[in-house]
């Protein structure tokens, strides 16, 4: 799920960057540092939409560096048991698929895929309906519950499962 | 594998409770860089209306904790009736068991009358609750359940990805269930070494001062499947593939599923299985590094999902398998460049240095070829169709490996003690019989020096006199060698 909240960070400022383009500098550096980060409390920092406030600087004895507490608005990403994700199957083996949404990689074990979906081996791996008609395999987009999330410092990871109704193949032409 | 983030998809976002919904789509190009995703910032445009969960509710707060604690009242008070999957609520699940059985205690203490059977009766089926058993995890998760688990336990499956567990009862589950459509397939396993199996590398700093003009005749990485000599210069390594190994890969892939094994570390191995299977079409996900495996030094099938009964092995290092020796198809050692003719304690002149190759028709790979085709037809013989599963691959090689010398009657005169053994053993595992003295039985006699009175018989009694060479090459081939190449020399 996606949220957009306000988080703050104290960010050091070399002098070199003091002058006309100080915001612009902190802002940058702001985005520089904390896109694409992660956090077990608020998840994935997809980006940086506004700053909300700029704090008075504090100059640090001996090395000149000030350093800024800065409240910035951000969407962040993070799943949550129980919901429900789209995601882009990236590896399909014996054991079940691989899927990505985002930062966050997904297993979708053979126990949490509906039971008339079997494996097929060869240059192409993929999960198939008896008749055919729908196919899980690399690039395919699923639909998808969550039933268990950890994020660390720079990953989340989830269990999903497919084996619910309205779960699965969502782009497959035949199910369209 | 992962690495590959060039496009990123996040989509609709919605979660099982009515109040929290949010609806933001975008794609991403090159997600991963900085300047792409801060490029993002001025591409999406925030309605109040997309974010109203954010304008009215206490998520707009700086304070980290009052965020948590919101989410996790919201979904917390959401997720039992949204989540109907039993298995994903295991305390809960426990919990309810709890409450069931205090319901029926309370009831038989205010109506008194309950019978105890139908008390039990209840109680078994609010037990009855199908308890996961934890069949691996992912991220310190059960791949099943989802629940929190120590992570500790269990096979690492690192090549596949890393954080994934299996144990053994899932491990033989899944061994089980792919067995059956490998044989429906006429397929067979086969692990195969890359290091003088396959293809030889040195480092660029060894290639020896006859060989630098290797440097000027690499073959181009933007055609890798065209070549045979690469130089990778990030990893300061220069590969030369085995002479015919496009050609078995492409015919051994028709009757294995094949996976690289090999004590090289984990980029080298992905490196390596890109120049071999530059579409991908063979390894999928099956490279077993130095990094993957669960014994130091040692190779082991436990991380491969396949039988043992249906793997065959290809290794010049017959000690890295121990426990699966009768697997094993020992390959005679590729050496094309120096560094690994020194490496093995060889004296000689390179392949590369002496501007030579093995022979792409008839060399070690072209040979191995072969025995694997007869041993994989062996195995699916048509009149042995129903009990395929009963099968044993070790049975059928080494009954092939016991026609190599079969007829063959050996007597070994004067060979250092210590290789003795082996020898022996060798030639009898390919069908020869081992005598310790002479008898007109006797058809071949194996010794290095031509004037041992065993010798002398053999040449008086016109029977073969060979060296132990002639028998190791016919292990290596698995094909009995023309004697004439084997004739001892005399001493000076
Ligand atoms: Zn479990």
């Amino acid at each position: 799920m996606f949220f957009h909240i306000v988080l703050e960070r104290n960010m050091q400022l070399h002098p070199r960057y003091f002058g006309r383009n100080l915001r612009d500098n902190l802002v940058s550096k702001l985005m520089k540092d904390v896109e694409g980060t992660c956090s077990g409390r608020h998840g994935f920092v997809v980006a940086v939409t506004g700053i909300e406030n700029i704090g008075k600087g504090l100059i640090r004895d001996g090395t000149g560096f000030v350093t800024f507490p800065v409240k910035y608005q951000c969407v962040v990403f993070r799943p949550f048991k129980g919901e429900i994700l789209e995601a882009v199957v990236t590896m399909v083996n014996k054991m079940g698929f691989f899927a990505e949404a985002g930062p966050v990689q997904i297993f979708v074990s053979n126990h949490l895929i509906p039971d008339d979906m079997e494996f097929q081996s060869g240059d192409m791996p993929n999960y198939t309906t008896s008749d055919g008609s729908v196919k899980i395999q690399k690039d395919s987009e699923v639909r998808l519950k969550i039933i268990g999330t950890r994020v660390d410092a720079t990953e989340i990871f989830c269990i999903g499962t497919i084996k619910d109704d309205f779960l699965g193949v969502i782009n497959d032409p035949a199910t369209v | 594998m992962f690495g590959n983030r060039d496009f990123i998809y996040l989509t609709d976002h919605c979660v099982n409770s009515d109040r929290l919904y949010s609806f933001v789509r975008f794609k991403v190009k090159n997600y991963g860089s900085c300047e792409a995703t801060s490029g993002l910032t001025s591409s999406l445009a925030f309605t109040p209306e997309q974010m109203s969960v954010v304008t009215d509710s206490p998520v707009h707060s700086s304070n980290s904790d009052d965020f948590i604690a919101f989410l996790d009242a919201e979904l917390g008070a959401s997720s039992p009736e949204s989540s109907p999957d039993k298995e994903a609520e295991n305390e809960d699940e426990l919990e309810s068991v709890r409450i069931k059985r205090h319901k029926i205690e309370s009831t038989e203490e205010t109506e008194g009358s309950t019978s105890e059977g139908i008390m039990k009766q209840n109680l078994e089926t609010s037990t009855k609750v199908d308890v996961c058993t934890h069949p691996g995890s992912f991220g310190s998760m059960c791949i099943r359940c989802g629940q929190q688990l120590d992570g500790k336990s269990g096979v690492t499956f690192g090549y596949i990805h890393k954080g994934l567990r299996l144990h053994d009862e899932e491990i033989s589950r899944l061994r089980n269930t792919d067995m059956k459509s490998l044989l429906c397939r006429k397929k067979l396993y086969l692990v195969l070494d890359l290091d003088h199996t396959l293809l030889n590398s040195t480092l660029l700093a060894h290639l020896s001062s006859e060989e630098s003009y290797l440097l000027n005749q690499t073959d181009s990485l933007r055609d890798i499947s065209k070549g045979s000599l690469f130089k990778l210069d990030y990893m300061h390594m220069m590969t030369k593939l085995r002479p015919f190994v496009r050609s078995f890969l492409k015919e051994a892939t028709e009757m294995f599923e094949m996976y690289i094994y090999t004590m090289g570390d984990r980029p080298y191995a992905l490196e390596m299985a890109k120049l071999l299977d530059p579409q991908g079409e063979y390894f999928n996900a099956k490279v077993i590094s130095r990094d993957d495996g669960t014994q130091k030094h040692q190779k082991g099938l436990d991380v491969v999902l396949g039988q043992e009964s249906a793997v065959l092995i290809l290794d010049d290092t017959e000690h890295a398998w121990v426990k699966h020796k009768d697997n094993l198809i020992l390959m005679e050692r590729y050496h094309f460049f120096a560094s690994s003719c020194r490496q093995f304690g060889f004296n000689c002149k390179s392949l590369a240095e002496l501007r030579n190759d093995e022979d792409e028709t008839d060399g070690a790979l072209a040979k191995i070829l072969k025995v694997l085709k007869q041993v994989h037809c062996t195995f699916f013989d048509k009149h042995q169709e129903d009990d395929l599963i009963n099968r044993d691959v070790r049975q059928v090689l080494s009954s092939v490996r016991s026609e190599v010398l079969s007829g063959c009657v050996i007597v070994f005169s004067r060979i250092f003690h210590g290789a003795l053994p082996s020898l022996r053993k060798m030639a009898e595992q390919m069908g020869a019989t081992c005598l310790a003295e002479v008898d007109p039985s006797v058809t071949h006699v194996v010794a290095t020096d031509v004037g041992t009175e065993k010798s002398r018989w053999a040449v008086k009694e016109n029977k073969f006199l060979v060296h132990p060479r002639w028998i190791e090459a016919a292990n290596y081939f698995w094909e009995k060698q023309p004697e004439e190449n084997f004739i001892i020399k005399k001493k000076q």
